[in-house]
């Protein structure tokens, strides 16, 4: 709470100087509909009245938002992430507080800043992201919220907490790693994701599988070939299955022929719709 | 809950009784009248958990698991529930989520969107029903695919967050919030998967209509339009059409989850886009000319929007996002199971306040169940509430006819390019343009936030746009150009100076090979367009691509030599350093050297805000506007020309006093003061000293150097783009951090 106490403290001259105390209900949207969506507990409706406030501005409004920054559920903390990101000026208030948060703040308090940061695509918080991932002292929410920001940004730029990620002690962080590795704009190769496809957990290999195939690196083929006909989990299979297709490479057609008759029926599909597309 | 379902279970067969006991007008012969499932054997159910998180209608990604597809067998209360899905598909499906389905046309199989996991995405599978076993369609597995119809010749179409595009990311919504989804297709053996064009915003719920066209909502944004309507494609994501909703058709904000009635004749949900749980009233569609044959009605002839009708259906039920009442409720779907001019629909419904905030305060959710809904009377029967399921998407277990297949030609030759056109671009239902005055029609591809962008592109609500370019008209009033495939184009007829004339106020896109090829511009629907013979000119002249050959990452220019190379207008890259060089010293600076009247922001109790007058620097806005400038930061110069933003002017009750002037208007370069002022000099074809106004042109009239084609392209160029800000050549999402 002192986190947010400060935040709107830091806000509020500007809310002072340029906010009536009259402008507080606006058309379509107004803080007391936000305020009456947050009573309610319910995230869509959260979710709704600060969408339908995307234009509004009032002294209530930025202090129910604001508070919502740190809300325990990411998908509020994610739009009212963007509901500042839409207000460059607030936000870039917010931005200096949520950023000196990441180098020595708890979990709750990284996560927090890192949601923020992360969308509102704040791309020059990306030095500190990368800096922060490499702190040993985080929970497992803080490490997911850093790679879910650099995910949302999609900026190379965050490559390395992605790389950094991918090494986790947590299956959950090096998933969510590999997952977002695909999406980065302009992303040349899936090259760092390879060895992801032996990982111990099922979950992660799943990930890896679809990343490989849907950016195309041949250099995983033989792995795939392993998972398809090997791995203990359907899921693995498939999306294994999925990606030889999508690599495309004749020398696969026996592992898919094989895998044509998975017992699973996620796997045996989508392994002879992959079979169609070697070359 | 049992309690619940026995009552139910009474009610129903009340009704059926006293509809073999009454008589009616459908048995005819003194047969009895079962009602009308009397020759509905069984029906398909989908049964998902209750929640509370799926008020948006464009919500695709929702999920708890025990969802299930039942069978009722007979369709009343006291028939039986059999699980048809996914019990015997094996333990990979024991925690799955299912968000639509749909039955084969020999009703031998059923398509659902399924999920099978919380860290999965949604996925496609087949059921059969002679065994219950489920194989997956191979799709993308870190990709939704949902809302899958069967199609002939055993292909599915699906929506999807896929890309068409390689390497592209997916457009964001009209809020720069959600990853949007667009039409697909695929054959029933996971092969030869295609994705549509792309829309700029979402599109959802398609259905197959008896002429083998498909029905789905998109969502239309483009500056201030901002609703859901229906459109029609083909079965290959091809000609896209209106269908229902613009031109002020529409009964609501949104319309959407369409089902055929009988050819040109829908019933779907009218509704507002959020905290509605994608429930509304029920509204029948007629697109055409009504017909009434033997008590079937119909509308197949004349279907254009401009003859769209609808009847509304339940005359209590809300169409905006209000609570609605005890007994009203809202309704989830409705499936026609006849074409009586007031029908008898299968519907889901939920009784109460159906609306997220409510619901949630209360500590509830939505109860969906499904009923058999007499229009006529306006009388719900119930048939199954399970109290802790959503019971919805009601079909007959029965066949149909398949429509045939229904394609368009397509063009090898254009490969990844599309090829629009119109006969005779004068042939307009929504503008009148005098003759000879077009010189041309731009083409502008939009995109929005996914390519690095900030959430804004400026304070006018529009999306990221680029100039592909102006392909001229012909003698006869043809045009013809080449543009890439599959991204959101709009199109805007010019003049001679490279001004809008008239701007579509839609955004619409091709596939690779396809020819959209117009009878005007926004021609009336069913007016046949008259040419003349042989081949019209557009296709006898020149050969205009449209950086049909460029890819997205190439279709910017950093430093155009001339005007015609202008794509993007990054504000501060190309319209500062001309306001720098020609406006600021000592004239338009931020001391109002030239003491242009300037005007005052006050708040609702006339306590100042702040005062602005004409500045053209690249200095911030001060922190005190930034409330009427959207809250945004950018530069004195953006802030003068474009003005404050209307909408927080109005959201906020702000009051102007003094004299307000916004130099750009979005759209309308030809209106805006600034274009006016500077009166630019002739571009098309080629440039020339001729002005567009009579007035002395403002540089010319101080004694200074006037501007050169470029620059005046820039500066028209920036308004009928939408007076943004940022465009790919200010990018900040390119630079290196």
């Amino acid at each position: 709470m002192k986190n947010i106490a400060i935040k709107i403290a830091a806000v509020g001259w500007l809310v002072l100087a340029l906010v009536p105390n009259a402008a507080r209900a606006g058309k379509g949207g107004s803080a007391a509909a936000i305020e009456s969506a947050v009573r309610s507990t319910s995230t869509d409706a959260i979710i709704a009245e600060i969408e339908r406030a995307e234009s509004l501005m009032c002294e209530d409004c930025i202090q129910i938002v604001t508070g919502l920054t740190e809300d325990p559920r990411f998908e509020v903390r994610e739009v009212a992430a963007w509901w500042f990101a839409r207000r460059p000026a607030l936000r870039d208030m917010l931005v200096s507080q949520f950023a000196a948060d990441l180098p020595h703040g708890d979990t709750v308090k990284v996560r927090n800043a890192a949601d923020f940061l992360g969308r509102t695509r704040t791309l020059t918080a990306l030095p500190q992201l990368r800096a922060t991932i490499h702190r040993g002292d985080l929970g497992v929410e803080a490490r997911l919220a850093l790679v879910r920001a650099v995910g949302f940004m999609a900026h190379t730029g965050g490559n390395e907490v992605l790389i950094t990620a991918m090494a986790d002690a947590d299956a959950s962080v090096r998933a969510a790693a590999v997952a977002a590795w695909r999406d980065m704009l302009g992303q040349a190769s899936a090259q760092p994701v390879v060895a992801l496809l032996g990982d111990r957990d099922a979950s992660v290999r799943a990930q890896a599988a679809g990343v490989v195939g849907g950016m195309g690196e041949q250099s995983a083929r033989a792995a795939l070939e392993g998972l398809v006909i090997g791995d203990a989990d359907p899921v693995v299979r498939r999306n294994a299955a999925w990606a030889l297709g999508q690599l495309g490479n004749a020398a696969s057609r026996a592992a898919l022929v094989q895998a044509s008759g998975d017992k699973s029926g996620l796997v045996r599909g989508v392994a002879k719709a992959a079979l169609a597309q070697l070359h | 809950m049992k309690q619940h379902i026995q009552s139910i279970a009474i009610g129903a067969a009340l009704f059926t009784l006293g509809s073999i006991g009454c008589g009616g007008g459908g048995g005819g012969g003194g047969e009895p009248d079962v009602g009308p499932l009397s020759s509905v054997d069984a029906l398909v159910i989908l049964q998902r958990p209750m929640r509370n998180d799926q008020g948006d209608i464009f919500q695709y990604t929702s999920y708890k698991p025990g969802a299930r597809l039942v069978q009722l067998k007979p369709p009343t209360a006291d028939g039986t529930l059999t699980t048809l899905c996914c019990d015997k598909a094996g333990t990979e499906f024991k925690d799955i989520d299912i968000s639509s389905y749909d039955l084969s046309f020999d009703a031998k199989s059923i398509v659902f969107s399924g999920k099978l996991s919380a860290n999965q995405t949604y996925g496609l599978f087949l059921l059969q029903l002679a065994n219950g076993s489920v194989t997956q369609i191979a799709t993308d597995p870190q990709r939704d695919f949902v809302s899958p119809i069967f199609l002939p010749d055993n292909r599915v179409m699906f929506t999807t967050n896929a890309v068409v595009e390689a390497g592209a990311p997916q457009h964001r919504d009209e809020y720069e919030r959600g990853t949007t989804i667009q039409l697909g297709r695929v054959n029933l053996d996971g092969t030869h998967l295609e994705l549509g064009p792309r829309n700029l915003s979402h599109r959802t719920a398609p259905s197959l209509a008896s002429d083998g066209r498909v029905i789905f909502t998109q969502w239309d944004h483009l500056g201030p339009e901002n609703s859901g309507h229906l459109m029609f494609v083909n079965q290959d994501m091809e000609e896209l059409r209106e269908g229902f909703g613009k031109e002020g058709t529409g009964a609501s904000n949104s319309t959407l989850k369409a089902s055929e009635i009988s050819p040109g004749r829908f019933v779907a949900i009218a509704t507002s886009r959020n905290r509605t749980i994608n429930a509304g009233a029920l509204i029948d569609i007629r697109l055409g000319t009504v017909e009434n044959h033997g008590g079937v009605v119909s509308a197949p002839t004349n279907q254009s929007e401009a003859n769209a009708t609808y009847r509304l259906l339940t005359p209590d039920v809300p169409m905006d996002n209000s609570p609605s009442a005890e007994t009203v409720g809202r309704y989830y779907d409705a499936f026609a199971l006849n074409a009586k001019d007031k029908p008898d629909l299968l519907v889901s419904w939920a009784n109460g306040p159906v609306e997220s905030g409510v619901l949630a305060s209360a500590g509830l959710a939505a109860n969906f169940g499904v009923y058999l809904y007499d229009t006529e009377h306006q009388q719900r029967r119930p048939i199954l509430d399970d109290a802790a399921m959503w019971d919805v998407f009601a079909r007959p277990l029965a066949t149909r006819t398949a429509p045939n297949v229904v394609g368009s030609a397509l063009d090898a030759r254009l490969g990844n390019q599309t090829l629009i056109g119109s006969l005779n671009v004068y042939d307009s239902s929504l503008h009148t343009f005098l003759p000879g005055e077009i010189y041309g029609v731009r083409v502008m591809e939009g995109f929005s936030s996914e390519e690095g962008f900030p959430e804004m592109f400026g304070t006018t609500m529009f999306e990221g746009q680029a100039n592909l370019g102006v392909a001229p008209v012909q003698a006869d009033g043809s045009w013809a150009a080449k543009i890439p495939a599959n991204i959101p184009v709009h199109l805007q007829t010019v003049d001679v100076f490279g001004m809008s004339l008239f701007s579509e106020p839609v955004w619409f896109s091709g596939r690779a090979g396809e020819a959209r090829f117009c009878g005007g511009c926004h021609e009336r629907r069913t007016q046949t367009t008259n040419v003349k013979p042989g081949v019209i000119d557009a296709l006898v002249a020149a050969d205009n691509k449209l950086m049909s050959d460029k890819p997205r990452s190439a279709r910017l220019n950093n430093a155009p030599m001339s005007a015609t190379q202008i794509v993007g207008v990054a504000w501060n890259k190309l319209l500062q350093p001309m306001f720098d060089a020609n406006c600021v010293t000592g004239c338009h600076d931020a001391n109002n050297s030239a003491g242009v009247a300037g005007y005052t922001i006050k708040d609702a109790m006339g306590a100042t805000l702040g005062s602005w007058t004409l500045n053209l620097t690249g200095d911030p806005i001060p922190a005190a506007l930034a409330v009427a400038a959207g809250g945004a930061s950018y530069s004195a110069s953006y802030f003068s020309m474009a003005g404050p933003d209307m909408e927080a002017i109005e959201k906020n009750h702000l009051t102007i006093t003094g004299t307000l002037k916004v130099y750009m208007n979005p759209q309308d370069a030809h209106g805006s003061l600034v274009i006016r002022k500077l009166n630019p000099t002739r571009l098309f074809p080629n440039p020339s000293t001729q002005r567009a106004f009579t007035t002395t042109p403002h540089l010319t009239a101080l004694g200074k150097t006037d501007l050169s084609p470029l620059q005046f392209y820039a500066l028209i160029l920036a308004c009928d783009m939408g007076v943004n800000y940022y465009a790919r050549e200010n990018n900040p999402g390119l630079n290196i951090y």
